[in-house]
């Protein structure tokens, strides 16, 4: 197991160390003065000075430099905002995105999970249908839809919560719900699709002829393999929830990460893109560990393969 | 296994509930606002964004301020009007003697040289620099100067390095010296003198923007010293012993200066003399400033608190407008903003304002005599941009595509809007012209012209505006023009690097004088992207430089930019730029001006 997971982390780091280089190749080769702040045309000379401080001309120096800052969390400065790190940038935004993203996911699970189990127990009755519209609509709708929706009702005709922000408990909910909503009801659609499967299977026959009360071979038993791949789909949901969503955030006014994924692109802040594509990754990889390890203790099979 | 990490999660669940359940909501400013995008940065040497320049203009203060309904200069940290020389070349400023920073420190003349000189400072000048070294007596030298001693040491070979340094002990031993030829002078703790090369009438007014303030002292605690202490963010190169130059000959401070909070080496935090010092400001969530218990005119200062709210969607922070969590928005750039126009032009919205700003929205030929991609270039005669300038009409446009209420505009300078300055007249909609001076040239019905293209960058409504050129080029003038959307900082390269044929433009203006948009057509300028080129307009330009009667200097710069919008047309104008903004009625004080600038201290709040 200990050995096993030395592997993975080091073959993790590798993967992280290539895509830095990928994203440094394509950050340095798009065209555009990343120092560029208005419409109007930088003075030569300041360019030049500029490129001279951050050794912009030098692709290789600066390709190490920024590898060793981003080893020590210093990931250097944001071009576009001037005051501040890109470190700092990062660890203002970052814990917003992980608080939202883990309420999120908790949502998603707490409530997808036992949707999914109870439409695959009673197959296509009324619960299973009007639970798979609404797995549908979740899908198919994008957050900026129901994320509007949701402000619309609660924030501005119940006024039951703050129309935008981040700070107290008020702001959770909505954000929140509509983050949620997606993830939702895939793992919905997963934990039935996983539970169809299983029911079908021969122990869980020879269980309920043995006559097991329903309920305990649905949760104890079938429900443990059904969950296997909601779990490994968990791993990549949750590093994605939690670095952020664009539009959650945009809608909601979240000062989290997800913005600086399109702004740091758009604004060409050399750090800022390969800072949080670093962040991403390496919370990505992260949770993938995290699901690997927990798939071991809960399948016996992985853990005697290992 | 399984159900410690569940039982773990709904921990984290509760501690994560607590936490926020417990957090107070921030108290309500006296005064709040919105600006969408969040301030870029602080640093008034660095800053060119209309939010950024707005937020330091109220937490600093220059030797003027605006008036904050004509803009005009007034009384700031210098009692105005200062002693101004015969020949309009000397200003002797006298500093009050009661300006105090927010830590109660005396403003001095030695403030207002510390700030000025960062703003040409390689390392610290940006897009302003020129304010200074356009005007100021040896100003242009300085910048020069240091500018062609900065290089990349590393790019030196390795040999050379060690020489290197005693180049830059050399260089810093004599910057001293070279600046003491710049005509900034602190004549003693309250006087300052400032020389220029020639008359600039408009000089009080650049005295009162972001870029032209005092800075506190406590900054030198933040300057990188290359002896490796202080130590700055980022990757500064190892540097020489002792010298207040990084090794490449920067001289550059700890970016975070301009933060209530930042403590490093002894720093206090954010000093400022203007009527507001910042108290808490978080990237991209808001920036609290409040008054400055030191400010000279405190007791003039109006409401003692402002929130800005960085809402990065629009919607949301309209959303809060109506519902009265804010109190006046500057950004209302929405799809549907040309409905909230309407409301507004039609009184059934008395809090929206769709003031006239100083810019404007135009396109841009190029005129310089090369082959551009690959093709021969057409607008290299002056008859073709007139033809494609008379063959469109503005107000189709501005009714149908912006539908903003912008007024359409034959002028590169928006008319009507600095005082004493007479537009000349401009050439309207003129099909048949038009098609009379394409064939003149050669090309009649758009025969023999080669294939065109018209770049613009992505957003906004430029494609669409774009779309309805092309088309009226095609009906009026046959002339067949392809479209290029490229992503702003592409697109600003090419354009930069005269890589188009005609491309979009816009242009604000930075002081109430026509310079500020006629220089952007002067031979070489930076900001020259048609490359166009008259001498005769040249000298028009230089004419007025040195013109210390203002009316004939109006005259002469009316006369450019007749030549620019009669004869040449290296520009095609639209429309004058609007900002459609909201306060609410129980707010005074706050006055939509052209420039957006809005000094606080002005402002009460009747709620």
């Amino acid at each position: 197991m200990i050995s096993r997971l030395t592997k993975r982390i080091l073959i993790g780091a590798l993967t992280l160390l290539c895509i830095y280089a990928i994203t440094f190749a394509m950050v340095i080769t798009t065209p555009g003065n990343p120092f560029q702040m208005s419409e109007r045309n930088m003075p030569p000379e300041v360019i030049r000075a500029l490129n001279a401080r951050y050794h912009m001309d030098q692709p290789l120096r600066y390709f190490f430099e920024f590898l060793g800052g981003a080893l020590r969390l210093d990931f250097g400065p944001s071009f576009q905002h001037k005051d501040w790190t890109v470190a700092q940038i990062i660890g203002q935004a970052l814990p917003v995105s992980i608080v939202l993203g883990f309420l999120a996911i908790l949502i998603a699970v707490l409530v997808g999970v036992p949707v999914g189990v109870l439409s695959a127990v009673r197959r296509n009755g009324w619960f299973d249908l009007s639970t798979l519209g609404f797995v549908l609509i979740g899908i198919s709708l994008p957050t900026f839809v129901t994320g509007s929706v949701l402000l619309l009702m609660f924030a501005v005709w119940l006024n039951w919560a703050p129309i935008g922000g981040w700070g107290t408990l008020g702001h959770l909910p909505l954000p929140g719900l509509t983050l949620s909503l997606p993830f939702m009801a895939y793992i919905a659609r997963l934990t039935r699709v996983g539970m169809l499967d299983v029911l079908g299977s021969d122990f869980i026959r020879t269980g309920l002829a043995k006559g097991l009360p329903a309920r305990r071979v649905v949760w104890k038993h079938a429900f443990k393999v059904a969950f296997l791949p909601v779990l490994s789909y968990l791993g990549p949901a949750a590093a994605q929830a939690m670095t952020g969503s664009f539009v959650v955030e945009k809608v909601f006014s979240i000062p989290g990460l997800g913005q600086h994924f399109v702004d740091s692109a758009l604004n060409l802040d050399r750090g800022l893109i390969m800072s949080t594509v670093l962040v991403f990754a390496a919370i990505l990889i992260a949770f993938n560990l995290i699901v690997d390890v927990l798939y071991a203790a809960v399948d016996p099979r992985i853990r005697e393969a290992a | 296994m399984f159900r410690a990490v569940i039982m773990s999660c709904l921990g984290l669940l509760i501690a994560t509930l607590a936490w926020f359940g417990f957090a107070a909501p921030r108290p309500r400013a006296e005064f709040v606002y919105v600006d969408t995008s969040g301030i870029n940065t602080l640093d008034p040497a660095q800053l060119s964004w209309v939010p950024d320049i707005r937020a330091a203009l109220n937490l600093w203060e220059g030797l003027t301020t605006y008036n904050p309904q004509t803009l005009e200069p007034m009384e700031g940290v210098a009692y105005f009007p200062p002693e101004i020389s015969a020949d309009g070349l000397t200003y002797t400023f006298r500093l009050r003697p009661d300006a105090r920073w927010s830590n109660g420190d005396a403003v001095t003349a030695a403030d207002f040289v510390r700030g000025w000189r960062r703003c040409l400072e390689p390392g610290t000048a940006a897009d302003y620099a020129a304010l200074l070294y356009d005007h100021v007596v040896g100003a242009r030298e300085y910048y020069d100067w240091r500018n062609g001693f900065i290089q990349s040491p590393s790019a030196a070979p390795e040999s050379e390095i060690g020489n290197r340094k005693s180049q830059i002990q050399r260089h810093a031993g004599e910057m001293d010296e070279r600046w003491s030829s710049v005509g900034i002078e602190a004549l003693d703790p309250h006087t300052l003198r400032v020389r220029l090369k020639h008359p600039c009438p408009y000089f009080l007014s650049l005295t009162a923007f972001a870029t032209l303030v005092p800075i506190h002292e406590s900054i030198e605690l933040l300057r990188e010293r290359c002896d490796g202490l202080p130590w700055t963010p980022g990757f500064g190169a190892p540097g020489v012993q002792g010298l207040p130059l990084t090794a490449e000959g920067l001289v550059v401070y700890d970016p975070q200066w301009t933060k209530p909070d930042y403590r490093a080496h002894g720093y206090p935090g954010l000093i400022t003399n203007g009527p507001y010092m910042s108290k808490e400001w978080t990237f991209k969530d808001h920036m609290l400033i409040v008054a400055n218990p030191h400010y000279w005119n405190r007791a003039g200062v109006g409401v003692k608190s402002v929130d800005m709210l960085a809402y990065g969607d629009v919607n949301a922070s309209i959303m809060a407008y109506e519902q009265g969590e804010v109190d006046c928005l500057f950004d209302m750039t929405t799809s549907y903003e040309h409905e909230l126009v309407r409301l507004a032009e039609t009184g059934q919205r008395s809090d929206f304002y769709t003031p006239p700003v100083l810019g404007t929205y135009y396109y841009i030929f190029n005129c310089q005599d090369t082959e551009v991609l690959g093709r021969r270039n057409p607008f290299i005669d002056a008859r073709v941009r007139k033809a494609f300038s008379l063959a469109v009409d503005r107000n189709a446009i501005v009714e149908h595509v912006t539908r903003t209420g912008n007024p359409p505009s034959n002028h590169l300078i928006p008319p009507g809007m600095i005082p004493g300055y007479v537009s000349p007249a401009g050439l309207d909609f003129n099909p048949e012209e038009a098609r009379r001076l394409l064939a003149e040239a050669g090309y009649p019905a758009g025969e023999g012209l080669p294939p065109l293209d018209l770049l613009y960058n992505t957003g906004f409504l430029h494609e669409r505006i774009c779309q309805v050129l092309a088309k009226m080029w095609e009906r009026e003038l046959g002339a067949h023009v392809d479209l290029t959307g490229k992503e702003a900082r592409t697109f600003a390269d090419d354009k930069a690097n005269h890589n188009f044929l005609i491309a979009r433009a816009g242009w604000y203006g930075d002081y109430l004088d026509p310079t500020t948009f006629l220089d952007i057509c002067i031979t070489g300028n930076g900001n020259n992207d048609c490359g166009y080129s008259n001498p005769a307009f040249d000298d028009l330009m230089r004419q007025a430089g040195s013109e210390s009667d203002p009316q004939r200097r109006f005259g002469l710069l009316a006369e450019a930019e007749r030549i620019l919008i009669q004869d040449d047309f290296p520009i095609l104008p639209l429309y004058t730029y609007t900002k459609l903004m909201a306060i609410k009625p129980y707010v005074t004080g706050l006055y939509p001006n052209p420039r957006l600038f809005f000094p606080f201290k002005y402002v009460h709040v009747a709620r």
